[in-house]
């Protein structure tokens, strides 16, 4: 159990910025995700943490330790890696022992929490096999074996579940979010799924471009978003986003559509220098209502079962996602209204991308 | 007539004829080995025939030196062997992990240092290793024939090293373990059918070699082939079947080598390593 902290990390290769001023702190026991397209530095960060790539600047501490300095072996941090890394000329229950082995710890421990780690993943009856033998998933079981076997201090998950199809992937992040409930170690995971990230972490840091955009739990990301890129990554299907432009004064119905719709919003009293704004709404925050002040033409009708996506054609540049309830009837070519509350919806600078915090509070 | 049953008949035949070709000639040497005089130069020749060991009997009462060369060929084949295998392991890894202008430098005389005819190389060195006290020692071969391989088994363990996907190592850097480690514990094991593929080079090199170990051994140090050449120089006339069957004790432990590792050279132990 322990404490992780990063002030100032930056990382450079040549004239590439992969990591800017990164600064986070993560509780004991914490579960961190890191979410952001590819690029976007996550991997480079968990790299560092982990000794693996070396800082440009910036302190990495462990439990108020800084272990800049420090060697990777000598980091007690484990690694799950997307690929599996596991060693293909040793059986399961030798991968699990690896790191055990490396610091020559007595044999009957080493049997005894293999043994402890094989049972806590159900690889009990697989110790004898080579990874060549084993599904994807247990590989992936393997690997989390490898990691939980030594006791580390710090978790370190690089997209482990990337590699395995849809179904095994929701199935392993319910036993791996089983198994952090168990042992509750720090961690930091990294995933570009933001389903991996809304069901696994206590907090989220949504990354791009080398820099943290917003920190907080799954509900603030999704309810709060400071800004259009965490808008526009966190929720699926993401939110919809309509470019509004002012006309008039400073009052309730002036906003409107490019194509010219009128969208009220009464409660923002903007400030008067903003011309034009983005309007933010995620999909359950719209309805299909033929008194609705947004007119469209259902262009695709999308079935999930539990609920039905409607996609709405706006105008030339606007196709809004709208869920609509399970049974939901309409057919390519309707013409509809679309309503929505506006303290569901959120409005961001055109330009900064940032949100918009208004005279009478956030745009939300 | 089917085009697939066509392709399987001419692989077939290309096949036997290949065979035929590189173990026809073997065939006659290990066969004369157990023929008499007069059965070995018979006209047709004698394919069934009263085989007979004498050969082999007359081979060690005659030519005991033999034992001793096959003694010294057996020690100078695996001290190179080894040698080249230790340092082609470990430029093969600097060659695959490592990345700088010096290193590339080196590669790069390394080839052409290679691409000279060796006999070029070496002659000049006769007085030097006269003067270090190496000449007819075991040494000096190991070191020769070892300098020779050390190039090209170092390009094939560098590109089985590149295959060795580098999270392995990084996996085993985060559980704890330093250069050395991760070197013997994972990339040795994941690049046997690599280097087993390289020192088959350099075994049969060193097996067979005979001008260097002309040149640089007298006595002490004298390897098979050299006794075979004298048994074929034999002032009082080539005792061939004595020769024969000389040819064949030579040719059994490459034969026996190579059967014996053919499963590592075919065995892509990589599989499972990643995702798959």
């Amino acid at each position: 159990m322990s404490t992780l902290i990063l002030e100032g990390l930056s990382k450079n290769y040549g004239e590439v910025e992969a990591l800017i001023g990164v600064d986070l702190n993560v509780g004991d026991g914490e579960f961190i995700v890191l979410v952001g397209p590819s690029g976007c530095g996550k991997s480079t960060l968990l790299r560092c943490i982990a000794g693996l790539e070396k800082q440009s600047a910036g302190d990495i501490r462990i439990d108020d330790r800084s272990i800049t300095g420090v060697q990777t072996r000598d980091r007690n941090v484990a690694m799950v890696f997307q690929s599996y890394a596991l060693f293909p000329h040793l059986t399961v229950a030798e991968n699990i022992a690896f790191g055990l082995r490396i610091r020559r710890t007595d044999k009957s421990v080493i049997e005894e929490r293999v043994a402890h780690a094989a049972g806590l993943l159900g690889l009990g009856e697989l110790t004898g096999r080579y990874p060549r033998e084993l599904s994807g998933g247990q590989r992936q079981r393997v690997a989390m074996g490898r990691a939980i076997v030594r006791d580390p201090v710090l978790f370190l998950f690089d997209e482990p579940l990337s590699n395995l199809d849809a179904k095994l992937r929701v199935q392993m992040r319910t036993e791996m979010k089983a198994l952090r409930q168990r042992l509750g170690i720090t961690s930091i995971y990294v995933t570009h799924d933001q389903d991996e990230a809304m069901t696994l972490a206590d907090r989220i840091v949504v990354m791009n471009n080398g820099r943290i955009e917003q920190i907080g739990t799954p509900m603030e990301l999704y309810d709060a978003p400071v800004n259009l890129f965490v808008a526009g990554f966190m929720g699926s299907p993401p939110m919809n986003f309509i470019e509004l432009h002012r006309k008039g004064g400073n009052s309730g119905a002036q906003l409107e559509t490019a194509s010219g719709q009128p969208v009220p919003l009464p409660e923002r009293g903007l400030s008067p220098g903003v011309r034009s704004v983005v309007l933010g709404v995620r999909p359950e925050g719209l309805r299909i209502d033929d008194g609705g002040p947004l007119k469209g033409t259902v262009e695709v009708v999308e079935p999930k079962g539990s609920e039905t996506q409607v996609f709405v054609r706006l105008d030339d540049l606007h196709l809004l996602c709208v869920t609509a309830g399970k049974r939901a009837t309409f057919q390519p070519g309707d013409p509809v209204g679309i309503a929505f509350d506006a303290t569901e919806s959120h409005l961001f600078d055109t330009d900064s991308g940032q949100k918009i915090t208004t005279e009478k509070g956030t745009a939300a | 007539m089917d085009d697939r049953y066509v392709i399987l008949v001419g692989r077939w035949v290309v096949l036997t004829l290949g065979v035929f070709w590189s173990a026809f000639p073997i065939f006659m040497v290990v066969s004369s080995s157990f023929k008499t005089h007069l059965d070995i130069f018979a006209v047709p020749p004698k394919f069934i025939f009263q085989p007979t060991f004498d050969n082999y009997v007359l081979l060690f009462r005659e030519w005991p030196q033999f034992l001793d060369g096959l003694v010294n060929s057996m020690i100078i084949t695996v001290g190179a062997t080894v040698l080249t295998a230790i340092t082609s392991l470990l430029a093969g890894y600097a060659y695959s992990r490592f990345h700088s202008r010096l290193l590339t430098l080196s590669a790069f005389f390394m080839i052409l240092v290679r691409m000279l005819p060796p006999i070029v190389v070496t002659i000049p060195l006769f007085p030097a290793v006269n003067a270090m006290g190496l000449s007819d020692t075991h040494a000096i071969l190991i070191l020769l024939y070892a300098a020779f391989f050390v190039s090209l088994a170092t390009w094939i363990l560098k590109t089985f090293i590149d295959q060795i996907p580098r999270e392995l190592e990084e996996a085993a850097e985060v559980e704890g373990s330093s250069v050395w480690q991760r070197l013997v514990r994972v990339v040795l094991p994941l690049s046997v059918h690599g280097m087993v593929a390289a020192c088959v080079f350099v075994v049969v090199f060193a097996w067979n070699e005979y001008v260097f170990a002309l040149i640089f051994t007298s006595n002490e140090a004298k390897t098979a082939p050299l006794i075979l050449a004298e048994i074929s120089g034999a002032i009082e006339g080539v005792q061939w079947g004595i020769l024969f069957a000389a040819a064949s004790v030579q040719l059994l432990p490459i034969l026996a080598f190579v059967l014996l590792v053919q499963k590592f050279i075919v065995t892509g132990i990589t599989a499972g390593a990643v995702k798959g």
